[in-house]
């Protein structure tokens, strides 16, 4: 069973439009440095921003 | 203030949730939303596909963010941890729900893809039985949960703590059966609040209507309403169908019961019903068996029109998103 043309184009399209939601974020977060001067990216002693290692396996209870 | 949050968070992550479930799912058996559908079959599929995860996707997941990355990228341990916390919210709860719509919406619209996803839609009845019902494989290569993995990994590790558990808490009130959103639909001076709530999040009308068993008859739409946490993915995409109102019937029209450990473990174990899709010699996508659309009788219709004085320009973008996935 193939899937169907109309279909694969409108997720195409959807996927390109995907991209650019996935890396709003991050344009605006240098967006917002830009704004305000600010470069934290820089700064040596930057504060861990990590929970303990349990966390670095987020169990996934979520479904569709 | 921040300490008790922070301490909220963690312990939903931890144990809170899972007791939340059973809190829930306790409610929902006690007032009898699962009807008479729960039976010994369907229960071992729940509680196995409830449980099998946590034996076996866990370690993998935890193997791929404590051992895999830190073995294949070591210097990239902790590098984004300059990124304050609300950017760094953003970026994962947009990385990881925009992710798991994606994965969602292809198991729906690529064939080859929906016998993965089948299992979580087989369950007649909505609820916290359900809610972690899926094929071992589909869990497995869940492909959020390690996007998310390495994003903790890079050091965003505190927002992923607020962002997941606030996922966890939408979605499982989503596929809830107890109806918390219904207020915000009867209660006139609700209207606006619930305008706002049922194209941000998931709600149980919205996702129900994902679960129904037929589509297409003005409350139904498995064809659509992907979204796990935001519900905006569906409005953006227009893969959105809001009505107000429940299905009346959920599942697959032609679904028979398939064995738990064919539905849990396809394409390893094959089903034994004739015809079923799970089956040796099955469809890949079976057509559904046609029947007249049931509506719950005291609800009135839904139309997003009736809005929009409030916002017109963002009604006029999810009206035609629904026109034209009902077309």
């Amino acid at each position: 069973m193939k899937t169907p043309k109309s279909t694969i184009q409108r997720i195409a399209k959807n996927a390109l439009l995907s991209l650019f939601i996935y890396a709003l974020p991050v344009i605006l977060m240098f967006i917002t440095f830009s704004i305000k001067g600010e470069r934290p990216w820089l700064k040596k002693d930057n504060k861990v921003n990590t929970v303990s290692g349990k966390n670095n396996s987020l169990k996934e209870e979520d479904n569709d | 203030m921040i300490k008790f949050i922070e301490e909220m968070f963690r312990n939903l992550n931890t144990w809170g949730l899972t007791a939340l479930t059973f809190i829930l799912g306790f409610a929902e058996f006690s007032l009898g939303l699962y009807g008479k559908k729960w039976n010994k079959n369907e229960k071992f599929l729940d509680i196995a596909s409830y449980t099998a995860p946590k034996l076996i996707v866990g370690p993998a997941v935890a193997y791929f963010g404590l051992k895999f990355l830190p073995a294949a990228f070591p210097a990239l341990k902790g590098t984004l941890t300059w990124i304050p916390f609300t950017f760094g919210a953003l970026i994962i709860a947009i990385a990881d729900d925009l992710t798991q719509y994606w994965y969602h919406r292809l198991h729906h619209e690529i064939p080859w893809l929906w016998r993965f996803h089948r299992t979580h839609h087989s369950a007649p009845y909505m609820g916290m039985a359900m809610a972690s019902r899926q094929n071992i494989w589909y869990t497995f290569f869940f492909s959020q949960t390690y996007v998310t993995t390495i994003l903790v990994y890079l050091g965003l590790g505190y927002p992923a703590l607020f962002v997941k558990a606030l996922k966890s808490l939408i979605t499982k009130l989503a596929h809830s059966s107890i109806k918390w959103d219904k207020p915000f639909y009867e209660i006139k001076w609700l209207h606006p609040i619930a305008w706002v709530l049922e194209r941000t999040i998931s709600t149980p009308a919205t996702h129900h209507a994902h679960h129904a068993d037929v589509t297409d008859d003005g409350v139904g739409y498995y064809k659509g309403n992907f979204g796990n946490m935001f519900f905006f993915w569906d409005i953006i995409f227009g893969t959105a169908h809001i009505s107000r109102q429940y299905p009346k019937t959920y599942g697959i029209s032609h679904y028979e019961g398939d064995q738990w450990y064919a539905q849990l473990f396809w394409p390893v174990f094959k089903s034994k019903v004739e015809g079923s899709e799970l089956a040796a010699d099955g469809p890949v996508v079976r057509e559904d068996i046609v029947k007249q659309p049931v509506v719950e009788e005291e609800e009135e219709s839904y139309s997003p029109e009736e809005d929009l004085d409030l916002q017109p320009s963002l009604v006029a973008a999810s009206v035609t998103s629904v026109s034209v996935n009902n077309s």
